[in-house]
């Protein structure tokens, strides 16, 4: 068997990675490369693309053609992107606010303790994303779980139209994504030297400084991982704002879901999903910066 | 007498009072330290030692008793409130600041002004010989660097009482004989006062101004190095501080500051009277090696001659270790140079003479 093999080792190492390889060509690069040039070709308005090269997609992100064939500037896409980002923000927010807490009490739990609680964060990625979406609909609904003991006491009169919102989406973001906030930034906390923090409060530093100054600057790495690990699967999002926006207030993710599916054009579709994979990209090569740092600071212990 | 820096009055501590298994640290530990004072405690690890600086230091609650910092009551502040500094075992540099900004951390934080700062600092690392490396990562630094930096950040604000949690014992023998010295100079030259906790004997007795002795929560004896070694109050103490011979017997005798004692079946010790002791009282008797001189022949500058059979040598280069059968089943260890071409003194099984001075003989209470 061992004479089929190249002999260096740097040959053999390229060989057992020839498998991930040929994944990530197959599965990855082929299918963003077919976007990409989809993204330049006319729509076949049964569905699929035309074989004539075209650059309406991408003028459809910022103009269109009013009654009498002028491009005029239409904001509506912009507006959805814009709304997008502005979620996804928010809703990366209120993880990194709420997420931080959780993981730092986590990391001062005792050992056996700690594994519990990372077993019940993960817990919720047992079942499926949309039924747990529609779970949320139960509780902010007309007649939910929140609306109903509230009218029945007395205390509105009204429903109080939850459902439908941009508040309703970030919700139903911000319960998705949370977990991934949690989950870096415990991991970077439980490497921090505890000792640092005795060290900072022996040096005149209140709890509050001991956070800003030391725990803080020290898991940077993990708060950055987390808000990119939140913010990307939001930007992308169709569940939560087509179940809890209603469809009518679209994000990225459920406009190009649209056009592949119902309105059938391709095209279109593929170039608002190379828009978004730029964002990703920007924030990733955001990320492998703080990333680097990171292996600076650890080199330390 | 000059105003006490520390006065520890009284101090307990119990980890996990009211649950199954209460561990009592410290057991009403009382202790008064001078200003620019070099004091050390000393014990075996668990003895209480690290947990009676954390209590000065406020990382932990006493849980009973009282800590004066020139005369202010400070067992109920936070760390950040007291005007003592720690330098930490393991360095804990601030791994994301450089050198200048560990160093300047206690000072930023007392809101000190800008150009304060900056001259503390560059005077701080000129004092531990650090300037040329103020810019570099901790990561960047060797062990000895790091502790060099670790001193500076803990003077740096000045504080009343400097408190060092073994700062030597993660650096290597050479490097830590330099940093004695080091310490012991930069104690002297800054005037502030040390409290330095060690397991090792030697650094103790090379740097302390006072030596507590700690075991199992207890303070076992206070006093200078001489002291220490040379008046140990119990077994404990003359255990842990250098080699000892132990002689267990009973007094048979007491004429003014001699006792005699009986040791074994039939041998007779004469040894110095320390104190309270009656005949019949169950004794041990207690000798350093290197207060016994080995010969061929009878040696007469010393009190007592006895003879004996070599039984084991152990070489240390500039020194030998023998172990001198004494017969009635007692043994002494006892040290010999070398002589002036290298060779040892005796070989196993010479017949020798051991020599000692009464003085140099102490009865230990039980």
């Amino acid at each position: 068997m061992s004479k089929w093999l190249p002999k260096s080792a740097a040959a053999r190492r390229w060989l057992g990675l020839t498998p991930a390889y040929v994944m990530i060509g197959i599965f990855m690069l082929v299918p963003i490369s077919i976007m990409a040039v989809y993204s330049f070709l006319e729509p076949n308005p049964y569905g699929g693309v035309l074989p004539e090269p075209s650059v309406a997609a991408y003028v459809k992100l910022f103009l269109e053609y009013d009654l009498e064939d002028n491009l005029v500037f239409n904001p509506g896409y912009i507006n959805i992107i814009f709304r997008s980002f502005q979620l996804s923000i928010m809703a990366t927010v209120i993880c990194l606010v709420m997420g931080f807490p959780v993981a730092y009490y986590i990391t001062l739990q005792p050992e056996n303790k700690r594994n519990i609680y990372i077993y019940l964060i993960t817990i919720p990625f047992w079942t499926n994303l949309l039924i747990r979406t529609f779970a949320w609909i139960i509780i902010l609904g007309r007649g939910g779980v929140i609306e109903t003991p509230l009218l029945n006491l007395g205390i509105i009169d009204d429903s109080l139209k939850m459902m439908y919102t941009d508040g309703a989406i970030a919700i139903g973001l911000t319960y998705s994504y949370l977990p991934l906030m949690v989950l870096p930034i415990y991991a970077s906390l439980e490497k921090l030297d505890f000792r640092l923090l005795e060290a900072a409060s022996d040096l005149y530093s209140s709890r509050f400084q001991i956070m800003t100054k030391v725990v803080i600057p020290l898991c940077k790495p993990g708060i950055v991982a987390g808000c990119i690990l939140v913010f990307i699967p939001c930007i992308g999002a169709f569940i939560a704002p087509n179940l809890l926006g209603g469809g009518k207030k679209l994000m990225l993710g459920s406009l190009v879901q649209f056009q592949f599916a119902s309105a059938r054009n391709w095209p279109f579709g593929s170039a608002l999903s190379m828009l978004l994979l730029s964002a990703v990209v920007v924030a990733l090569i955001f990320y492998a910066r703080s990333a680097r740092k990171k292996e600076y600071i650890q080199g330390t212990a | 007498m000059p105003a006490a820096s520390i006065d520890v009055r009284g101090v307990s501590k119990i980890y996990n009072p009211g649950s199954q298994q209460p561990v009592k640290a410290l057991d009403t530990v009382s202790l008064s330290i001078a200003d620019n004072e070099f004091f050390t405690l000393l014990g075996p690890s668990g003895c209480g030692k690290t947990t009676l600086l954390r209590l000065i230091a406020g990382f932990e609650q006493v849980s009973g008793g009282e800590i004066l910092l020139f005369g202010e009551e400070i067992a109920h502040l936070q760390p950040s409130q007291r005007s003592v500094n720690t330098v930490f075992q393991h360095y804990a540099l601030f791994p994301h600041m450089s050198v200048a900004e560990n160093v300047g951390f206690g000072l930023e934080r007392l809101k000190k002004p800008k150009d304060e700062v900056v001259s503390t600092v560059k005077r701080m690392l000129s004092l531990v010989k650090m300037d040329h490396l103020a810019d570099r990562r901790p990561s960047q630094l060797s062990g000895g660097q790091q502790q060099r930096v670790a001193l500076a950040r803990a003077l740096a604000p000045s504080p009343k009482v400097l408190l060092l949690d073994e700062p030597l014992s993660a650096l290597d023998l050479k490097l830590r004989q330099t940093m004695r010295e080091e310490l012991k100079q930069l104690q002297r030259e800054t005037g502030i006062t040390f409290v330095f906790v060690t397991h090792d004997q030697d650094e103790a007795l090379a740097m302390s101004d006072r030596i507590a002795v700690m075991s199992e929560g207890h303070i076992q004896q206070i006093g200078s190095p001489t002291e220490i070694y040379e008046h140990p109050v119990n077994q404990f103490v003359a255990d842990f501080i250098g080699d000892s011979n132990f002689l267990d017997g009973e007094i048979i005798a007491i004429e003014d500051d001699i006792v005699t004692c009986k040791i074994g079946s039939e041998s007779v010790f004469e040894a110095e009277n320390s104190g309270n002791h009656a005949v019949g009282d169950q004794v041990t008797l207690f000798l350093r090696p290197e207060k016994i001189s080995l010969t061929h022949s009878t040696d007469e500058s010393t009190d007592n001659h006895r003879r004996g059979k070599v039984s084991n040598i152990v070489y240390l280069g500039n020194e030998a270790a023998y172990t001198v059968d004494m017969g009635d089943g007692i043994s002494l260890m006892a040290q010999a140079r070398p002589k002036e071409d290298g060779n040892l003194p005796f070989a196993i099984d010479d017949d020798i003479a051991v020599g000692y001075s009464n003085r140099a003989l102490r009865v230990l209470a039980k």
